[in-house]
């Protein structure tokens, strides 16, 4: 991630426009990207000031480039990088000793007089011949331990220009976040990766059902709801691309000014065409999901239709989205998810989940396996093999009349 | 009531056992109904004032916010304080929430311990730099014989006693608010920033103590200290400490040359920066320098308006004279030991590599700033080059003799400089150089610097 200080961003009528690197208006850009990855690969040995420099020179002629559109690269390329560290203090270590032999000499001087007879040169020429080594050598090893002096050692890097670019713009809306005082994210559609991803941010949830299928979640903190802070704008940017990796959803967030204290809007849709580094998210938890929802299609069963994490359970700050929902031509929806094989602190958290919504139709899909275990489950349940089968799930929809 | 309970999460408390139609706000206090959670929140900073109102008005409610304890001390050693310091602990003591005010040299640190000896409860002090909170280590290890946590500079060792940083209290109070019955914020007029603030406003703490040589801001958020930590209950003008337990100090300004070819590079840039700027303002007559960083994005004429205005400031903050004036004053003063404060990381490293003093800087490991420090004070090395980081409070060994080279105007700053060079010593009087480079705007900035208050009744003179 960037750093506060690097974000750029224009306003316009009210939003914040995060700087975005396109394919039409930067198309020249893809062969800087290309010269900044081979700076890097071809940047073992050198040091972090050496290797800025040279990024800052791919750009000398570009016209079109704030100075901290380059740092945010050099951010963006040092956070793909391991740089040496002298954990030993050998730097340390070597300034104690240069500096103690030159102590007894203080003040070295340019021109000796009778006082001050310790000439700042001899003084330099004859450290080094004590120490074996040339004075430059020294001189260049003496702050090798300071930040912009570390040497590259290794660059595991993006895999190709679109990608360092792509990242690029994916982070200047993540700087833009770190004034965000409340996200709100529309959503349709991959629920239970955002939510989980929202949760892993630390961030707390307000969920308003718009529709059938259709949720309005607001993410802040604690202390949000006491006053608009900016405290949490760091966790709404480490969401990010966890939401920009899935479908079905628009987000805006109300982000404060530094300076002003203004609010604006910053608006994002898949429509926008970032690109996320994380993979979309998994259709289905797994192949007993997969194939029953396969198998099911997307006609009408008995009137009952097929929608997968179609609806979101919660209650304060729980929440549940089952695997799939069924909905009947005649209005009744039935919840069903499945549990399959896992862990008794998995099931001991499910129990946990569905005592809290127990008032909700579910329909628990269990597999057989599960024997004993399975029976402390509450509410309906209808157990499976291997498969689970249409027939048997049809039936069961029936007793929620 | 029964039921209600009180408990701290996430640097706020909340109040649970309590319906949104429960109006707890008749009992005065901060809350505000949290819909999210179903529960009356508030900041954690309210902890002593809401919890006693809830008691009083509200009929009481179980509290389980504290999660600090009481502390015995394994060996007080602290001095007799001297009146104006138990002036200033009695002070403290009735409402034991506010301010102490007093100029650097005169032992704040030594009033805070001995607050916290009488306290006797978990402790967390909060410094500004990671020096100062590994100092504030130091003095409690040794006027209390407590090896207190760290948190902060890549620590997490939260003890019942800590210390730590500004940006990792910030950081970390929402998680570590209810741990300590009293926090210290040591040069507290770094607390009031919008974020920075949670580090008081996240904590429960009942008992607060905020110490400071200098309260006022520039841009007057000093009045949210009183919310913060409490009002000012103590103060000594620094006019009463200077001369009985400060030194006597003159201040020499020497004004130093640019090079012809520095000038003349100088001058090129000045009117590169003017001629933009003065341009732009036909235009838009309130054209400034915020816009000026607005444009560069786009402009590559402001980008290079800015470019020069940087380097200005390079030519300025390294100037080769200053190297030389730096040689006599080394001269002058060769047998005192002596500081140089410089403007930036890079001139410290020259003025190191130039005279082969040792330098203090921020990638200066805790072991490396020890030795660098002890060894001035035992005399091992002649001199020390500093940036920023010890601009406050840092405990310095004894000089007579500090060279200031470069810097900003700001009168905190001045006064704290200042006073890490005039430690009493003897009858010896103290000498504050100062270094510019006549005809900048770093010549600008020094007279600025000596209209503060701590500067009034110095002699100034020219070489």
């Amino acid at each position: 991630m960037l750093t506060r200080e690097l974000a750029i961003a224009e306003y316009d009528a009210g939003r914040i426009v995060p700087d975005r690197l396109t394919r039409t208006a930067h198309a020249h850009y893809a062969g800087h990207a290309e010269r900044m990855l081979l700076v890097y690969r071809h940047g073992v040995g050198r040091t972090r000031r050496q290797l800025h420099l040279a990024v800052k020179s791919v750009f000398a002629d570009e016209d079109d480039c704030p100075s901290r559109r380059i740092d945010a690269f050099c951010k963006l390329l040092d956070d793909a990088s391991k740089y040496g560290r002298d954990t030993g203090g050998k730097a340390a270590a070597l300034r104690r000793d240069v500096f103690h032999r030159a102590a007894a000499l203080h003040p070295l001087v340019r021109k000796v007089d009778r006082l001050f007879e310790h000439a700042e040169a001899e003084v330099k020429a004859q450290i080094a011949s004590e120490l074996g080594r040339p004075w430059q050598q020294i001189n260049d090893e003496l702050f090798a331990d300071v930040f912009e002096f570390q040497r590259l050692e290794e660059f595991r890097g993006y895999p190709d220009g679109p990608a360092l670019l792509a990242r690029y713009n994916v982070a200047q809306v993540q700087a833009a976040l770190f004034g965000a005082v409340s996200m709100t994210v529309d959503a349709t559609d991959d629920f239970k990766t955002i939510l989980r991803y929202a949760k892993l941010a630390r961030m707390m949830h307000t969920i308003i059902r718009t529709g059938p299928g259709r949720y309005r979640m607001r993410f802040d903190g604690p202390a949000s709801v006491l006053r608009r802070t900016r405290r949490y704008g760091a966790a709404m940017a480490r969401f990010l691309p966890a939401l920009i990796a899935c479908r079905g959803w628009r987000m805006h967030a109300v982000v404060r000014t530094r300076r002003r204290g203004f609010n604006v809007r910053l608006n994002l849709s898949p429509e926008d065409g970032l690109n996320s580094h994380l993979p979309p998210p998994e259709d289905f938890d797994s192949t007993v999901e997969e194939k029953f929802a396969a198998k099911w299609g997307t006609e009408r069963r008995d009137g009952w239709l097929l929608d997968r994490e179609g609806e979101i359970l919660h209650s304060r700050q729980k929440v549940f989205v089952p695997d799939f929902v069924f909905r009947h031509e005649d209005g009744r929806t039935v919840l069903m998810e499945i549990v399959g094989f896992w862990t008794p602190e998995y099931l001991e958290a499910k129990r946990q989940t569905l005592r809290t919504f127990r008032e909700h139709r579910i329909l628990l899909a269990v597999a057989e396996r599960l024997g004993e275990q399975a029976t402390e489950l509450p509410g309906e349940t209808i157990t499976y093999k291997t498969a689970l089968r249409i027939a048997d799930v049809l039936e069961r929809l029936e007793i929620f009349g | 009531m029964t039921g209600r309970r009180v408990s701290f999460t996430a640097g706020t408390l909340l109040l649970e056992g309590t319906t949104q139609r429960d109006d707890v706000r008749s009992a005065g206090g901060d809350w505000v109904w949290d819909a999210r959670v179903g529960a009356w929140r508030c900041d954690a900073v309210h902890y002593r004032a809401a919890v006693e109102r809830l008691r009083e008005v509200a009929g009481g409610c179980e509290d389980r916010v504290p999660a600090w304890r009481s502390v015995r001390w394994p060996g007080v050693d602290i001095h007799t304080l001297r009146d104006e310091q138990q002036a200033a602990v009695t002070a403290w003591s009735p409402t034991r929430q506010g301010c102490i005010v007093m100029p650097t040299g005169t032992g704040k640190t030594e009033v805070a311990l001995q607050i916290m000896a009488q306290t006797r409860v978990s402790t967390l002090v909060v410094a500004p730099v990671r020096d100062l909170m590994y100092q504030w280590h130091r003095r409690i290890l040794a006027g209390l014989g407590y090896d207190a946590g760290v948190i902060g500079d890549n620590v997490f060792r939260v003890r019942p006693v800590s210390v730590t940083t500004y940006d990792s209290a910030c950081i970390h109070m929402a998680k570590l608010g209810d741990q300590f019955g009293l926090i210290i914020f040591d040069e507290c007029h770094h607390l009031p920033g919008p974020v920075r603030q949670d580090a008081a406003r996240m904590c429960a703490a009942p008992m607060r103590l905020g110490l400071t040589a200098t309260p006022e801001r520039s841009d007057g958020r000093h009045v949210e200290l009183d919310a913060l930590i409490g009002p000012v209950v103590y103060e000594m003008p620094i006019s009463a400490a200077r001369g009985r337990t400060l030194a006597d100090y003159d201040v020499v300004r020497i004004p130093v040359q640019l090079s012809a070819e520095e000038q003349a590079r100088y001058d090129g840039l000045s009117r590169e920066v003017r001629g933009y700027v003065m341009r732009r303002r036909e235009e838009d007559p309130k054209y400034g320098w915020e816009d000026l960083c607005a444009e560069t994005g786009h402009a590559p004429e402001a980008r290079r308006a800015m470019k020069a205005y940087y380097a200005k400031k390079a030519i300025e903050d390294r100037a080769e004279e200053k190297l030389r004036v730096l040689e006599d004053l080394f001269r002058l003063h060769a047998l005192e030991p002596c500081i140089v404060f410089v403007g930036s990381n890079a001139m410290a490293r020259d003025v190191s590599r130039r005279f082969l003093v040792p330098c203090l800087l921020s990638h200066c490991g805790k072991k490396e700033r020890l030795e660098v420090l002890q060894g001035l004070e035992t005399g091992t090395y002649p001199a020390l080059v500093a940036n920023r980081v010890l601009d406050e409070g840092v405990d310095l060994p004894e000089v007579k003799v500090a060279v200031v080279v470069g810097g900003t105007a700001s009168s905190r700053q001045a006064k704290q400089r200042l006073g890490r060079v005039l430690r009493r010593s003897g009858n010896a009087r103290a000498v504050l150089y100062e270094v510019v480079s006549a005809g900048t705007t770093e010549e600008q900035r020094s007279r600025h610097r000596r209209k503060s208050d701590a500067y009034q009744g110095t002699r100034h003179r020219r070489i």
